[in-house]
């Protein structure tokens, strides 16, 4: 079967493997002090029902009410700084549901909002986390340099390490900022941010929803927004580095897959060319020359020698005099081959970049052989001469 | 300024003015209703509490029971069908809140739990959306030839078609049946499943809820969890599509720049040696050979390919090939077109040394 089939059979089975398991675990951690919390309140309920006379539909009534208050309890949602919080949980996915929609205006406006804002997001996250995940390459390669350390490059160990520790310590920031301002506790704010910064959103624990925090504290509110904007830019930043280039992976195969057919079918016209045909008079060495030439440069694929030949593509025109004409390319095949971008639609040849076992931290996606269009700046040549 | 710094800092000013313009929509279309709301509201609680004789204080009790009562009006949240419920919000980040963990060592497991979940559960769904949006293309094109099209090619418009009406289907059909249960009107239910499977899940409306469902109607329970996991990989292929190329730019363009330097390091040995091909063009192969060789050499040291096992094979390699492949020049690179985000093409280095062997025995 084929390997990418393989893979994607098994991460479903995984998924659902782990999804029974949480369940399992989830069960037995809560499912006791559920029951035992529920008969307390209800209890509780019994208790203040006898004590007020209220019947059943008064409670319900009592109820109904004090829940639809409940978002209103922490202050004004949907003015301006309420609004900008409630649109950061939209497009990053978070969604509190402190605060939601009640007009269908509203709504509506929320599921076109998301459309063009989550996409919006995880491009930029993404973009920044990457930005962020070179600097920090770069700046480790010059600390390693100034220490003097044998190995001045930057390992991929390095980068998950250093990409690990910031992500929790941004995590523990969080949960001493907001323990001190929510009257939380160190664990439920710590559990907060990580709720937070993963883009689950419970809403068991929501920041500003305390003594109109909202409206009345715009410096926890500006530093509430940046910690999780910044927040999410680290998660981004790591989940770059080490879960970006899995979700590339099928595609890349598929691709690679693609190329070897289309190497393999080239392999096969080849061979076929290779039988002894007598060549016209007029082309016959060169017929016979070009043909066997076309085999091998078939086979040259892997070769990096396109890198010398680039650097004399560059040569060509930056210093024209210092390539002697007769063995060079003919200049008409590099032209052509520069200006016949359009022409060839074959998967172009990339660039001969041995970038497989890249030991970058940023590299996240190579394929296999590259196909040949080189053969075909080969057949102007022939033409030209 | 280089490409990517570029593309980053427009990006994050999108968004700033993005969130400005939707706090401001927001802010005009919520929140008058929300004061005349909070107004009417009062008003019931005030003449209630006036009615019962509540005092503050017993106001502020009923209120704390009330609202921890809440989680448990829709039933036993915990058992596991309601675990699973939990686990599958967790994972896939949609988190309704409808139940979250109310011990501590929940809580601790649930951390656990996302750190390793989220990574799985959102590789498999790009793994799985891959497979689908591949599939898809190959009936599309299957199609096309059954119709006798002229162009049998499945176009990226194709694709994106495609996709898009999936999406909005399973919106649709997710829309028709849960406001079929759960009694809520379509556009609710279309609202509802739009915020789960987009994972931002407010928990304003929630599945599953009405009394005991989670235990008693096992096979609509069945469904709603199919229906997320499904839902969730459809509109994961279409981001596999239209928004994973966008995710890997950056790093694409630092590769480029990265290779775009490693060529213009290269270009001094390869001068070196046309100026001794100008002066010994007797022997023209040889430095020819030699800054090929140097090539192979630099690139293998890059590759952390098994170096030193080539070095005694590519001589004789080059003395076949020589000057005829000289004429060679290879086009640019760029992206190609479909599905992946731009790969870069490398060799392979195993196929290279299998192409050696085979070198050697021919000759």
């Amino acid at each position: 079967m084929k390997r990418q089939n393989v893979r994607t059979l098994a991460l479903i089975v995984c998924t659902f493997t782990y999804l029974l398991v949480g369940a399992a675990v989830f069960d037995v951690l809560e499912s006791k002090q559920e029951t035992s919390q529920k008969k307390k309140l209800d209890d509780r309920k019994d208790e203040l029902m006898n004590k007020y006379n209220l019947s059943n539909d008064n409670f319900d009534e009592l109820e109904g009410v004090v829940l639809q208050l409940k978002p209103h309890k922490a202050g004004v949602q949907w003015k301006f700084a309420g609004s900008f919080y409630f649109a950061i949980t939209v497009i990053t996915t978070i969604g509190y549901g402190h605060a939601a929609p009640s007009t269908n205006g509203g709504k509506v406006f929320c599921m076109f909002y998301a459309l063009l804002g989550i996409p919006l997001t995880l491009v930029m996250f993404q973009s920044l986390g990457e930005r962020i995940n070179t600097f920090v390459k770069y700046l480790l390669h010059h600390i390693k340099k100034c220490l003097k350390m044998q190995r001045a490059d930057v390992s991929m160990a390095n980068m998950v390490t250093i990409g690990f520790f910031s992500c929790i310590s941004t995590l523990c920031i969080g949960a001493a900022a907001f323990s001190h301002y929510e009257d939380w506790s160190f664990f439920h704010a710590y559990y907060y941010c990580f709720i937070t910064l993963t883009t689950i959103g419970f809403g068991d624990y929501v920041a500003l929803q305390k003594d109109q925090a909202l409206q009345n504290n715009p410096q926890y509110v500006a530093f509430s927004f940046i910690y999780i904007l910044t927040g999410l830019t680290v998660i981004g930043a790591f989940l770059n580095l080490v879960v970006l280039r899995f979700m590339t992976m099928n595609a890349e195969d598929e691709k690679r897959d693609a190329e070897h057919r289309a190497m393999f079918t080239r392999t096969r016209q080849a061979s076929s060319m290779r039988s002894p045909v007598d060549p016209p008079a007029t082309a016959a060495s060169a017929g016979r020359g070009f043909r066997n030439v076309y085999a091998e440069v078939l086979h040259f694929q892997s070769m990096c020698s396109c890198l010398w030949y680039k650097s004399r593509e560059k040569l060509q025109y930056s210093i024209p005099m210092i390539i002697p004409r007769d063995i060079s390319t003919s200049d008409s095949c590099v032209d052509q081959s520069d200006s016949s971008s359009g022409r060839f639609p074959e998967p172009r040849f990339n660039g001969c970049v041995c970038h497989m076992q890249q030991r970058s931290a940023i590299s996240s996606v190579s394929t296999g052989p590259p196909s040949l269009s080189a053969f075909r700046g080969f057949m102007k040549r022939r033409r030209s001469v | 300024m280089k490409k990517q710094n570029v593309r980053t800092l427009s990006l994050i000013l999108c968004m700033f003015s993005y969130l400005l313009v939707g706090a401001a929509v927001f802010d005009a279309l919520e929140s008058e209703s929300e004061s005349a709301r909070k107004r009417i509201l009062e008003q019931k609680r005030n003449g209630m509490k006036k009615r019962y004789r509540f005092t503050d204080e017993d106001y502020r009790e009923i209120e704390k029971v009330v609202l921890q009562t809440e989680p448990h009006r829709a039933g036993r949240q915990w058992k596991f069908a309601g675990s699973f419920y939990f686990a599958i919000t967790v994972i896939t980040t949609i988190g309704y809140g409808h139940a979250a963990p109310g011990t501590d060592a929940g809580k601790v497991f649930c951390m656990f739990y996302a750190v390793l979940g989220i990574p799985l559960t959102l590789v498999m769904f790009q793994s799985l959306g891959e497979r689908m949006n591949t599939f898809v293309r190959y009936l599309l094109w299957k199609i096309k030839e059954c119709l006798g099209m002229r162009k049998k090619e499945v176009s990226m418009e194709n694709m994106v078609l495609v996709g898009f009406l999936s999406c909005i289907s399973t919106l649709c059909i997710g829309a028709a049946v849960f406001s079929h249960f759960e009694g809520w009107t379509f556009f609710h239910a279309y609202y509802y499943c739009f915020i789960t499977l987009t994972t931002i899940g407010f928990g304003d409306f929630v599945a599953l809820q009405k009394k005991e469902d989670l235990q008693e109607k096992t096979p609509y329970v069945a469904f709603s969890f199919m229906y997320i996991l499904v839902g969730l990989t459809v509109i994961g292929a279409f981001l596999n599509l239209v928004v994973l190329r966008f995710l890997t730019m950056n790093s694409e363009d630092e590769r480029r720049d990265a290779e775009e330097q490693d060529r213009t390091n290269l270009i001094p040995l390869a001068m070196d040696d046309q100026e001794d091909m100008q002066r010994q063009r007797p022997s023209k192969a040889k430095p020819r050979i030699g800054s090929l060789w140097s090539c192979m050499c630099y690139r293998y040291q890059n590759c952390d390919s098994p170096a030193p096992s080539h070095h005694e094979h590519s001589s004789v390699y080059f003395n076949s090939i020589s000057y005829k492949v000289n004429g060679i020049s290879l086009s640019t690179r760029d992206n190609t077109a479909l599905s992946s985000p731009g790969s870069r093409l490398s060799p392979n280095c195993c196929s290279m040394r299998e192409y050696l062997r085979n070198r050697r025995k021919s000759v």
